[in-house]
């Protein structure tokens, strides 16, 4: 099986934070990036190949990626692959859609001649095992599998939504229903035999019934055609990090100590790729409470309920509380950080003051600088 | 240096007698330091980032540590092309009165230097922990006028013991020879003996010929032995060395040069300087601190899960301080456990140490509590089981 990440979307969602990097690579968790979830899911689900198709904003994603060595994916003969768009004598190959990519990359996937193909996208935390979707997909002789997670009734709205019979066969697929008649969300997570699926692309490419989407042209076409579509229910921690407000549940969440997602488990590690920083330091003044704290962090002030990522510097007298810090920030002396999220790099100078609600999650950009900080 | 021109020797054969028993099953060059770094991340980040590509590693009677430590040398850039890092084991107790075994140690050392084809070694000691700037004493050597140049730092008489290793200085700022400090008789500056920081800096042709006449010589020596030699015939250059010095060869030493990492200075000067000290990225999730947690002055590795107090520690990656403990003035190894209401004050912990519930063990600044590896303690009086690894 080979497995495909989607990781070439804008996130508008995100606002500021995807101005100048795409969503995958956001920082998430204190050490980790979204997309390091996705990526330990392969390796700890022995999918040793996988491409990742990027466009918008590449450059922080490809620098963290790299070869795959720091998942264990830089096996000889197998390994990760960038995919970016490019041009060829037939034209450019920007990507216009989640089907549209694969289309564009059917070299790549006929280069490992892969039986099964398992689409990912590159912006959920969860953790789950894709062997066993394959196992289920093998076992219902299915030509798609798509992984659903079942959401609270009234969420359901918000997203695609399987309909099945019950032999978990998908009948019906709704995108966005007013009136939902089940809640099994689609978690964009597919596996499709391959064969099946590049005839499909191709025959839709030839003729002017272009597939561009996988949930709006390439579900409802299988579908019609009667292809063996199967639901496969998920049952984990799965969260969906594509808005401010999600992205800052999902990282309060991670802070509590018995969060389903369970990331200390040894048995499925979550890796990412780190530099060696020294040690975090709390100096005497630090006043540190139900947060999380990683290498590289020097703490003077008060912490919070808050996750503070790799490198980031907090001066004395500040609060920082129900916040995510993402790496190498520096805030300032006597500063109040409450309820927010503040991008990489950003400089928050003395005195100042980011609060946000807990329904209005206040942002300072990547890289953004507030006030001053007064040279000691 | 450009790629290549300079090559390196590091021989973990160090003496550990009074460091034991943290050197139980580990050479002085893995032992764990400041939280986060084994000793010989210091030489290997300095060689690093002096673009050195091939060191030599001569291992200990344990050599476990150090290779699971190093594996390819990725972390310092020695797994590239060309170049590496060559591994040499450890001869069974150095039996040098077997002519055969004495051959295969010059032998060993002359086939590294050969293949190596740089124009330059440099060999240095892991018990020193100091961040050099390895190009900078090669420009001393290249400005310099003897064939050998060591480095060493001054250092107040009252910071050494007698057996440590100096330089004896001549008027003109050369070494003279490498003399214990109670036999230094050379021209000290305001009461500061040169501390000999076990660097040696030489040209590679210059070596190759040391070591081919040593082992055509009747009676056997060490390169250290060999390296100390050229320093009484040349008057060596010697390069003075000013930043954060700490020699770890006694327990109380070791913790000392932890403790010291707490200070803002040396902790600024030692970890952040221009040149990063680099070590084997362990993946660990982020550390934990719950809200009856209390953390003052300590530095902390990743992974920890703190529900007690910790002030002016240092705690590796991995510990686990249970709630209503306290953990004061001590060093916390990888892996141990500081159990529910149970103080532990002037103490090391090595890896894997269990502290039980409810016990109160304290040592003194002048002399530390040790609990070794794996060592299991759940009685009042300190005592407890060491667990065979």
């Amino acid at each position: 099986m080979l497995g495909i990440i989607l990781a070439g979307g804008q996130g508008t969602r995100l606002g500021k934070l995807t101005k100048t990097t795409a969503k995958p690579s956001v920082p998430f968790g204190g050490r980790y990036r979204i997309i390091d979830f996705t990526l330990s899911n392969l390796a700890n689900s022995g999918v040793n190949t996988a491409g990742v198709i990027t466009q918008y904003q590449p450059l922080e994603l490809n620098r963290h990626i790299q070869n795959g060595a720091s998942w264990g994916l830089n096996e000889r003969g197998a390994g990760v692959t960038i995919l970016q768009p490019y041009a060829s004598s037939e034209g450019e190959k920007f990507f216009e859609g989640t089907a549209h990519a694969i289309y564009q990359n059917i070299a790549y996937i006929d280069s490992y001649n892969p039986q099964y193909l398992l689409i990912l996208s590159g912006d959920h935390i969860y953790k789950m095992d894709y062997q066993a979707m394959l196992d289920y997909h093998k076992s219902k002789k299915a030509s798609l599998t798509v992984a659903v997670m079942p959401v609270a009734k009234d969420e359901a709205k918000r997203f695609g939504i399987m309909n099945t019979d019950d032999t978990d066969r998908i009948i019906e697929f709704e995108e966005k229903p007013a009136k939902p008649k089940s809640n099994l969300a689609s978690m964009g997570i597919y596996i499709f035999n391959w064969p099946t699926l590049k005839q499909y692309l191709t025959e839709s490419y030839a003729t002017d019934g272009a597939m561009e989407d996988f949930g709006h042209d390439v579900i409802p076409a299988y579908l019609t055609h009667n292809e063996a579509s199967y639901a496969y229910a998920f049952r984990g921690y799965w969260k969906d990090v594509g808005t401010i407000q999600s992205l800052w549940e999902a990282n309060m969440e991670f802070l509590n100590p018995n969060n389903p997602l369970n990331i200390g488990n040894r048995n499925w590690r979550i890796f990412s790729q780190n530099e060696a920083l020294p040690p975090m330091f709390l100096t005497k003044t630090a006043k540190v409470s139900g947060s999380m704290i990683v290498d590289g962090c020097y703490v003077a002030g008060a912490i919070q309920h808050s996750i503070l990522s790799q490198n980031v510097k907090i001066g004395e007298g500040s609060v920082i509380k129900d916040s995510m810090i993402m790496p190498n920030a520096v805030i300032g002396k006597n500063v109040t950080v409450d309820h927010a999220i503040v991008g990489e790099n950003a400089i928050i100078g003395d005195n100042g003051k980011v609060i946000g609600k807990p329904n209005e999650i206040s942002v300072v950009g990547y890289g953004e600088v507030l006030g001053r900080t007064e040279k000691e | 240096m450009r790629k290549g021109d300079l090559a390196a020797i590091i021989d973990l054969n160090e003496k550990d007698n009074q460091i034991q028993p943290l050197t139980a099953a580990r050479p002085i060059g893995t032992l764990p330091f400041a939280g986060r770094y084994r000793l010989i991340d210091f030489p290997l980040s300095s060689l690093d980032h002096a673009n050195v590509r091939s060191v030599a590693i001569f291992l200990p009677k344990s050599g476990r540590s150090v290779t699971d430590h190093i594996r390819s040398g990725s972390t310092w850039n020695m797994d590239q092309i060309t170049g590496g890092i060559f591994t040499y084991p450890y001869m069974a107790g150095r039996d040098y009165e077997d002519p055969e075994l004495r051959a295969r140690y010059y032998d060993d050392y002359l086939q590294f230097l050969r293949k190596s084809s740089a124009q330059y070694t440099i060999i240095m000691g892991t018990q020193n922990v100091a961040n050099v700037d390895v190009d900078a004493i090669v420009a001393y050597h290249q400005a310099g006028e003897s064939p050998v140049t060591t480095a060493y730092k001054n250092l107040p008489e009252t910071a050494m013991q007698p057996e440590d290793l100096t330089l004896d200085m001549t008027e003109l700022g050369t070494a003279s020879s490498v003399v214990p400090a109670s036999e230094n008789r050379g021209h000290l500056k305001e009461g500061k003996i040169p501390a000999f920081m076990d660097i040696y800096l030489i040209g590679t042709i210059d070596l190759i010929d040391l070591l081919v006449d040593a082992s055509e010589a009747p009676t056997f020596k060490r390169l250290p032995q060999i390296m100390r030699e050229a320093v009484l015939q040349n008057n060596a250059n010697a390069f003075e060395y000013t930043g954060f010095l700490a020699k770890l060869n006694t327990i109380q030493r070791y913790y000392d040069a932890n403790m010291s990492m707490l200070e803002d200075q040396n902790y600024q000067a030692l970890l952040y300087s221009a040149n990063s000290i680099e070590t084997k990225n362990k993946n660990e999730i982020p550390t934990y601190f719950s809200t009856e947690s209390k953390v003052t002055n300590s530095l902390l590795g990743t992974g920890d899960f703190i529900e007690g107090d910790v002030n002016h520690s240092i705690l590796f990656r991995n510990v686990h301080i249970h709630r209503d403990a306290l953990v004061d003035h001590s060093i916390v190894m990888q892996g141990s456990k500081v159990g529910t209401g149970s103080s532990v004050k002037y103490a090391i912990l090595d890896k894997g140490v269990i502290i039980g519930p409810n016990l109160a063990l304290e040592g003194t600044p002048e002399e530390p509590l040790v609990f070794s590896k794996n060592q299991k303690v759940f009685q009042p009086d300190g005592k407890g089981v060491t667990a065979r690894a």
